[in-house]
């Protein structure tokens, strides 16, 4: 009975909400948006940074912070749950083995997401990509062969040092403006041509800290949480 | 080498190289690892405090990251308000350090990433920005209030994070409002603009919407069930930074908010009405707990919405009281939650326990006679200026929340002295006394120290406190010093 | 603005009302731990779409510059800063996510369920509180089902 009118209150509750963002939404001027700040970076982010996906430009140069902030809660999390998890540098995972099609796949894959990944990521200033979809992908190529081999051992070692000097080469070249007498993360090393593979300035190298970074972190997380629901280790704590 | 206004970056920019860099540090030694850290906490210190100067010289530093001018790039806004909260976080942080404890890295990774979020924090000028520290400042909370590795840590903290996720998304829908209202997310530019497009409903649940989201960390009504579970089962340093410092810095981002951006009435008596729900609330359920980790933890509630309610009356008169409010609380309860680790379990089991340690059972006194509001403690004066504020705002809405936080400081009293008595009650015989090392107490004392250093230098502090929250509470200033061109 | 931009926009916000909606049911409703993490995401998604919406202009193509890579060429584009914005909150989002699951998998092996009930049931028996005052001081300032204890009278 109780669990009835909480449902019931909570519809009605749920149903008020509705209209309510249902009539703002409707007073919000849809397909033309006021733009204050976007219309000016879209016009000047090609002079300031020379990048061509303006939104990386965004990302990396006008909202830098924020991804570095974005990188850092990562971190965070991935530190937080390896505190919650216990943080064993090795799982002793003892899972089935994956049956034959996922072990030959992952074997074939892992070139081929290697080198996507890396694409994506070196490539994010000039096209749709960057380091965190790059390196999701990057994360992907080393959990796949984990999903084929649950009982491998996961070495988080080289992923520790990886994650550290990428992160720190981030706050490095946004510190490297302080010591010019600017501000953090001023963009470096000038635009370059817009479309050459090496333009943009500084805005690559922090793709590839964060690509780096956040594929060590990914896949690290998701190999802590697998071997952390691994039925053979199920109730060790209990 | 001098400190410009692009320093105030450091206190974030600082820690996260170092908790960047800290797993490795702590793979060659735990030891190091935490020197290191500490030094860092320290260094932002005291870079918060070498920038003091000028700031107050100017009204405020002003660094827009990337060296792109506002409103296009993110600004960092260091007046004498925002450097106040870094130093308290950072002296708080040292104070209450993580010990050589079982995966003591990690600990301090999250320490470190505390520090820099809560900077970051109460730095930032920018609406998105300051989402993202906060969700920096929580995630590392979730970690340390599991940190005691029981299962209920782990549940307090899996509540909590719940919580605090529906608040975020609540948070981030409403700066999405803004956003597609505005167009800028700067907080200058959308102090000029609010009166044109964030008013009304829009504005209103916008509004709403954010001080929800924040308003978890601040622990307000209703977003703050986590509290009592998360201060019970969180190691008691975690727990007092929690509700010593970390709860502030959310209410300075709710004062920004206001003061920037909400003008409305609207709006005020929203936080108002949750502030005062908060005050008689939290002081009820303090009285009805039977242990002290539940009491400080429904007394912290009352006490940030004491703040919430000051924060709602309009003009610096209401600023004043609220950072007073704050600074009080700042120092007293992480100081009650060091006498609350010692006496654990139920508070009729202490009976006696003041005789066995009656230094700790003086400082309980000197606390609760502050906290409870009897000259010439520091708080009594804060009670007072938010009394004093909230009458000359007059209103039914202000004159009642006086009423109600008048009746939850009797409240207050009682269940205090209530404690008091069990206190230095007699103790039955055949149970072994509880006794206090001097390390343990040694934060407390501390902070009982200041305390009554700022009962004698009452005069002086109430004077910069004066001139810091008429210069938060300028609008006009803010902007004029944040977007160029302007002034 | 053409009509096909007005039905996408109605779409696109009708889409993320839902997605709010329904997470939020999912968060409050369900007894579920784990349901109510799925709710987070669901909800989280609807919130980034609305985000991502709000910078969409009728008339204006992908803020990417294609050869010969001047702003002018490209005519109006659309507003790259909401694009960015969603793209961190969704990396934050993961970031939650990761932390809370890992927080679900330590609970269930504390208590052996994901039960709220059960759960806060537990929790207020490890942490030595008396029930009854848990339920009161949980029931006092909470009004968000999602968090408030509902401890000991509802125990299986």
């Amino acid at each position: 009975m109780k669990g009835n009118a909480r449902a019931f209150a909570s519809a009605l509750f749920l149903i008020g909400l509705g209209l309510m963002l249902v009539t703002l939404f409707e007073a919000l001027p849809f397909g033309g948006a006021p733009m204050q700040v976007g219309q000016a970076i879209a016009g000047r982010a090609l002079e300031d940074t020379g990048a061509t996906n303006i939104v990386s430009a965004v990302l990396l140069a006008y909202r830098g912070l924020d991804t570095l902030g974005e990188v850092a809660i990562l971190f965070v999390a991935a530190t937080a749950a390896g505190l919650v998890l216990g943080g064993a540098g090795r799982a002793e995972a003892q899972g089935t083995p994956a049956g034959f099609i996922l072990r030959a796949a992952a074997a074939l894959l892992f070139p081929f997401l290697l080198v996507l990944g890396a694409y994506i990521v070196i490539h994010g200033h000039l096209t749709p990509g960057g380091g965190f979809q790059g390196g999701a992908i990057l994360a992907a190529a080393f959990f796949v062969p984990l999903l084929a081999h649950p009982a491998s051992p996961v070495n988080h070692g080289v992923a520790t040092v990886v994650e550290a000097f990428a992160g720190a080469v981030f706050v490095v070249i946004g510190l490297a403006g302080l010591v010019g007498g600017g501000a953090f993360l001023v963009p470096l090393l000038g635009a370059g041509t817009p479309g050459d593979l090496f333009s943009a300035g500084s805005l690559p190298l922090l793709y590839l800290a964060i690509g780096l970074k956040v594929g060590s972190e990914l896949a690290g997380l998701m190999a802590r949480i697998a071997a952390a629901g691994d039925p053979a280790r199920q109730g060790g704590k209990a | 080498m001098t400190l410009t206004a692009h320093h105030v970056v450091l206190p974030v920019a600082l820690p996260l190289l170092v908790a960047f860099l800290l797993p490795l540090v702590g793979r060659l030694s735990d030891g190091l690892a935490r020197l290191l850290a500490q030094l860092t906490t320290l260094a932002v210190a005291v870079i918060a405090l070498l920038l003091w100067p000028a700031a107050s010289d100017g009204g405020a530093l002003v660094s827009a990251m990337g060296g792109f001018a506002a409103p296009i790039g993110i600004v960092f806004y260091a007046d004498k308000l925002a450097l106040m909260f870094v130093v308290a976080l950072a002296v708080g942080l040292l104070l209450f350090r993580p010990r050589r404890e079982h995966d003591s890295t990690k600990v301090q990774t999250l320490w470190l990433l505390l520090l820099a979020g809560g900077s970051g924090l109460v730095l930032s000028g920018d609406l998105f920005n300051i989402f993202v520290f906060y969700e920096i400042t929580a995630v590392a909370t979730y970690g340390l209030g599991a940190s005691a590795h029981t299962g209920a840590g782990y549940g307090a903290s899996l509540r909590y994070l719940l919580l605090s996720a529906l608040g975020s998304a609540f948070a981030l829908l409403g700066i999405a409002l803004v956003y597609a209202a505005a167009g800028t997310l700067n907080l200058a530019d959308l102090s000029q603009l609010a009166g044109e497009r964030l008013t009304g409903p829009m504005g209103l649940t916008a509004f709403v919407l954010m001080v929800l989201g924040f308003g978890v960390k601040a622990e307000l009504f209703p977003v703050n069930t986590w509290v009592p579970e998360v201060y019970t089962a969180a190691p008691t340093r975690v727990t007092a930074v929690l509700a010593g410092v970390v709860s502030k810095l959310a209410m300075v981002v709710i004062l920004r908010l206001l003061v920037l951006l909400f003008q409305d009435p609207a709006a005020l008596g929203f936080l108002l009405l949750l502030g005062a729900i908060g005050v008689a609330a939290g002081e009820l359920a303090a009285f009805r707990s039977r242990d002290l980790h539940r009491t400080f933890a429904y007394s912290s509630i009352a006490q940030l919405g004491l703040m919430a309610v000051a924060f709602s009356i309009p003009g610096h008169a209401g600023v004043l009281a609220g950072i007073a409010v704050a600074l009080h609380h700042l120092v007293v309860k992480p100081a009650f939650f060091v006498l609350a680790d010692r006496w654990r379990g139920e508070i009729a089991g202490l009976t006696g326990a003041g005789r066995t340690s009656p230094l700790a059972a003086g400082l309980f006194v000197l606390l609760s006679l502050s906290i409870i509001g009897i000259p010439p403690l520091p708080g009594f004066w804060a009670k007072l200026m938010l009394f004093k504020a909230a009458i000359d705002a007059g209103g039914a809405g202000n004159l009642t929340a006086v009423a109600i936080i008048l009746a939850a400081t009797v409240i207050e009293a009682a269940y205090l002295f209530r404690v008091v008595g069990i206190l230095y009650g007699t103790a039955p015989a055949g149970r072994p006394p509880l006794r206090f090392t001097l390390g343990e107490l040694a934060p407390g004392l501390l902070l009982g120290a200041v305390l009554i250093a700022a009962t004698v230098s009452v005069a002086p502090l109430g004077d910069g406190l004066t001139a810091m929250a008429a210069d938060s509470a300028d609008a006009a200033a803010y902007a004029s010093r944040v977007l160029p061109g302007g002034n | 603005m053409t009509m096909d931009a007005e039905m996408l926009g109605k779409a696109l916000y009708a889409g993320a009302v839902c997605l709010v909606l329904l997470g939020l049911y999912g968060m409050v409703v369900p007894r579920n731990l784990m349901r109510i993490v799925l709710g987070l995401v669901l909800l989280e998604s609807g919130v980034n779409l609305f985000l991502v919406a709000a910078g969409f202009r009728a008339d204006a193509a992908a803020p990417i510059l294609t050869a010969p890579f001047t702003a002018q060429a490209a005519g109006p584009l659309v507003d790259p800063v909401p694009q960015a914005l969603v793209l961190t909150a969704i990396v934050i989002g993961v970031g939650v996510l990761a932390l809370g699951l890992a927080l679900v998998v330590r609970v269930k092996e504390a208590y052996g369920t994901l039960d709220t009930h059960a759960v806060a049931n537990r929790m207020a028996r490890e942490t030595g509180a008396d029930p009854a005052v848990t339920a009161a001081g949980a029931r006092t300032p909470g009004a968000l089902p999602v968090a408030a204890g509902r401890t000991a009278e509802d125990a299986p």
